[in-house]
């Protein structure tokens, strides 16, 4: 593992902290780290909607079969037993004939993952969603790998509460549906602009997101106005603050 | 949950609706009364139901003092559980609203931005004479709850023949747990009708909705169709690679 890579990201994780925070840039941003640091090839946050579902919060890439691989999980899966433990879920060599989760192994392996792993991200006594990591070839993560996966994931759950205080408990449910449906706006801003671009969604992510970091706006708010607009033109005129 | 407000309903010989939201939602949670409000400028102004005097009190304190939970919800787009109203943070916070609201006989507000995504409709407000956090379960009722409110709101505002094609809120019906699992593919396709049709969002989510319940198919799997770009919804909707 690159100590460089490592140090720097910490760096960065910690930059977006501060500054003009956006919780789902910074969640992107985890996963994109992850897979780097982990030698995976793709990861993704998942939360606990109390509406009863997990719902991807962040995913290191937008390629539909990543997402349908979160989206059975809500009905088996590495993710929904390491939800319900509380506990790191592993599979080390996945094939379809996986008794564990049949559907969930099926179409891991039709994308091309062998080896999945779910990190519970706890607050006290509550798991309040996971860090799923996938790769290509089977194998076991070594215990390295797997320390700093859990730090990453622990790091997801420190980011998402970014008022440090947190001192009744109805702020974590608060924060958690805020995550969520800023996820839904930026989900919305993806589809006009990859509509307006003829992009792929995964692209029409990245030109919001460097516009916002561009800008110095939260990536949030970019997105929130570029819906709202009566236009579709991106990037957007400049607007004076209300 | 959904069988909940259709006994509710079919107990008053009516279909499913906000009045009902605001029964169940008040009843399901050990509540002492719920009212949703219909925003259109960033505010919550306009009281759509309530379930007694104190909360229409209530949701026009707020509207007044400009202050206040359901203010609230809008800017942070997210539920306020005010479990407590003794709490220092909420005299801190509204510091009008608060003491005007446990002389009402408020100890306990919860509130809930009634949006999907960027589209607002309104807010959802509940209150119960005794302090006391929500349980578990009934924070999840009642946030299933304010989606079919939210759901309610965008069909009685702006289009009604688009969102309610056989003016009788049976739309309603096959949609409501159409979004019980929650699909980025939905929120995607109705970024994109905004470029397609050039409507604002609430009525691109509207015509979606609209176009699935006239083809008699899952909200999700017409959304996926529009993501691979294999449907357009233009003024007349055709497969793409149609004439």
């Amino acid at each position: 593992m690159d100590a460089d890579l490592l140090s720097d990201t910490f760096v960065e994780l910690a930059d977006t902290m501060v500054a003009d925070f956006d919780v789902i840039d910074f969640l992107h941003m985890l996963t994109d780290r992850s897979v780097m640091l982990l030698s995976a090839s793709a990861a993704g946050v998942v939360l606990a909607d109390p509406r009863g579902e997990l719902r991807v919060a962040a995913s290191s890439n937008e390629a539909a079969g990543l997402l349908e691989l979160f989206q059975i999980q809500n009905d088996q899966g590495p993710c929904l037993d390491c939800y319900r433990t509380g506990r790191p879920v592993t599979a080390t060599d996945l094939s379809d004939q996986d008794q564990r989760w049949p559907r969930f192994a099926a179409a891991a392996t039709r994308y091309g993952f062998r080896t999945v792993e779910a990190l519970p991200m706890r607050l006290r006594e509550q798991v309040i969603g996971a860090l799923n990591l996938f790769r290509a070839v089977p194998g076991r993560f070594d215990p390295a790998d797997l320390r700093l996966g859990q730090a990453l994931a622990d790091v997801a759950t420190i980011g998402l509460l970014h008022e440090r205080n947190v001192r009744r408990s109805e702020t974590v449910a608060e924060q958690l549906q805020a995550a969520l449906n800023s996820r839904v706006v930026i989900e919305q801003a993806k589809g006009k602009l990859a509509e307006r671009l003829s992009l792929d969604m995964d692209h029409a992510f990245v030109m919001l997101r460097d516009y916002a970091r561009n800008s110095n706006q939260r990536l949030t708010d970019v997105a929130r106005n570029f819906v709202t607009s009566a236009t579709a033109d991106f990037p957007p005129l400049p607007r004076t603050p209300a | 949950m959904w069988y909940q407000l259709a006994a509710h309903a079919a107990a008053a010989g009516t279909r499913v609706s906000l009045a009902d939201v605001c029964g169940v939602a008040a009843g399901s949670a050990q509540l002492s009364g719920g009212w949703v409000a219909a925003s259109r400028n960033e505010e919550p102004d306009f009281v759509m139901c309530a379930t007694d005097p104190v909360c229409e009190r209530l949701a026009e304190l707020q509207l007044t003092l400009a202050e206040g939970p359901c203010h609230d919800v809008l800017v942070s787009a997210a539920p306020v559980l005010a479990a407590d109203l003794d709490d220092a943070e909420f005299s801190h916070r509204w510091p009008a609203f608060t003491p005007e609201a446990r002389e009402r006989g408020a100890a306990a507000v919860f509130a809930f931005p009634l949006i999907f995504g960027a589209i607002r409709a309104g807010v959802m407000g509940l209150y119960r004479r005794t302090a006391g956090p929500l349980r578990e379960g009934q924070f999840g009722d009642l946030l299933i709850l304010a989606d079919i409110a939210t759901m309610l709101l965008l069909g009685s505002l702006g289009d009604g023949a688009v969102t309610d094609p056989d003016g009788d809120g049976s739309w309603l019906d096959g949609q409501a747990p159409d979004l019980a699992l929650h699909r980025a593919e939905i929120d995607q396709a109705t970024g994109m009708l905004t470029v397609q049709l050039g409507v604002p969002v609430a009525e691109a989510f509207a015509r979606l909705r609209a176009y699935a319940y006239s083809q008699d198919r899952r909200l999700a799997d017409v959304a996926s169709e529009i993501v691979a770009r294999r449907l357009r919804l233009d003024p007349d909707p055709v497969p793409d690679g149609g004439p």
